[in-house]
């Protein structure tokens, strides 16, 4: 993982955002260790603290469970939870900006779904 | 624990107050960054916490003692900084050893990696070093002697690109292998703050703030878009700093205590949200309220 100092994001927000990636590709699976937060402040050279409030994010969505003095560990619905999260927040302000840009280009509802369809057309044959 | 505390703490050169009245405490184990403009009273303040100076008013304990002539601080603390004076008859190696001697925490592995790392002459004498290697050896001191408070005053002036990225790189390696109190005091607050837990912000001898690095990058935000919307949505916010730029449009700094809908009101009169660096709203906030740079050669 690369940070980007560039970022709105807060650190540890990518730190969080990067986790649940790592969950949803599966790289880390259900009952799984997540790294320690200091793996992750060796990992990414930043402080432990910014590194356990990225984990406690995750803790507090349930995605991670703690086991004491074990570590923190990925829960059975984590996929579950982190879809449905994104799907409510990311895509939701995704689609807010891309309308908010469309009205600004004056490009009419048709064109933008049209726009969307090619753009999914173009993902599929790619893969 | 608090392991340093100053409380309403006073230190006057005849009129001039470097500190004014300041008072906070460091949790123990943390590292702090200090931050503030030249004469802020940053290395005052650092100098009263190490027990070099002693206060005019107020109260200071270090491990709950007051550091000034103490023992137990001195063995307990390290602050590295630009101008340490070194017994010139002793050679590098010979100094590391009187610091071995003295501090009993101290690392001779680790301070001998680094040293060879850092391709420093264990023959040389301290006079004899360039001011990066100066502060590179100084550096090497302030991390092998593993002191429950290590207080760096700007500790990487001189010091190349490379060597000010390793240096810090090792800092946090070490401090998370061996948590401990740790006092960073820098003018490039970008290049530190990743490794920083809290900070410190210094002006005029006060404290100004005090808090967790995220909660700074989440304290401020920056608004920009034509002068006239930008003047009229101002009013009831608390503004940092405010300048106009090209093309009729301003740019201003404010606190981020903004709601969901004030957001939606101003985005609708075509005003734009961003965030601000660390380095940058830390500048803004110290800053005098004399105007800027630009404003000396304005001719008026």
């Amino acid at each position: 993982m690369i940070l980007n100092s560039e970022s709105m994001k807060p650190i540890y927000v990518q730190i969080a955002e990067w986790l649940e990636t790592e969950i949803l590709g599966e790289s880390i699976k259900s009952d799984e260790k997540v790294y320690s937060q200091y793996q992750l402040a060796e990992m990414l050279n930043i402080n432990p603290a910014t590194a356990a409030k990225g984990l406690n994010i995750l803790a507090d969505e349930n995605i991670l469970y703690k086991k004491r003095g074990l570590g923190m560990f990925v829960s059975a619905e984590a996929k579950k939870i982190i879809a449905v999260k994104r799907r409510n927040q990311t895509l939701k302000s995704l689609v807010a900006e891309l309308v908010r840009e469309a009205e600004h280009l004056k490009v009419t509802e048709e064109e933008l779904i049209a726009m969307i369809q090619e753009a999914k057309r173009e993902l599929k044959g790619d893969s | 624990m608090s392991v340093l505390e100053f409380d309403s703490v006073t230190k006057a050169y005849g009129r001039k107050k470097a500190l004014d009245n300041l008072s906070f405490s460091l949790g123990e184990n943390k590292i702090t960054g200090l931050i503030g403009r030249n004469g802020a009273g940053k290395t005052t303040m650092l100098k009263i916490a190490a027990g070099f100076m002693k206060e005019t008013s107020g109260d200071v304990r270090a491990f709950g003692e007051h550091p000034f002539n103490n023992l137990m601080v001195s063995a307990n603390m390290i602050m590295i900084d630009n101008d340490m004076n070194m017994p010139t008859a002793l050679d590098l190696e010979e100094i590391m050893a009187s610091a071995a001697d003295f501090y009993h925490n101290w690392d001779m592995d680790l301070a001998k990696k680094l040293f060879d790392y850092f391709s420093l002459n264990p023959r040389q004498t301290h006079t004899g070093l360039s001011k990066g290697m100066k502060n590179t050896f100084n550096a090497i001191l302030g991390l092998a002697s593993r002191c429950p408070l290590t207080i760096f005053d700007e500790p990487t002036n001189g010091m190349d690109a490379g060597v000010r990225k390793d240096f810090y790189r090792a800092l946090l390696k070490d401090y998370i292998a061996y948590p401990r109190t740790i006092i960073i005091s820098s003018h490039h607050l970008s290049e530190v703050e990743d490794i920083l837990e809290d900070i410190l912000l210094l002006k005029d001898g006060q404290q100004f703030l005090h808090m967790p690095v995220e909660e700074l990058r989440e304290y401020a935000v920056v608004v920009s878009g034509k002068e006239e919307a930008i003047n009229s949505w101002l009013r009831g916010h608390e503004v940092f700093h405010k300048s106009d730029q090209a093309f009729g449009r301003s740019y201003a700094v404010i606190r981020n205590d903004l709601t969901d809908d004030q957001i939606g009101v101003a985005m609708k009169s075509g005003l734009e949200f961003s965030t601000i660096s660390n380095e940058d709203l830390c500048l803004y906030l110290t800053s005098q309220e004399k105007g800027g740079i630009d404003d000396v050669f304005n001719k008026g």
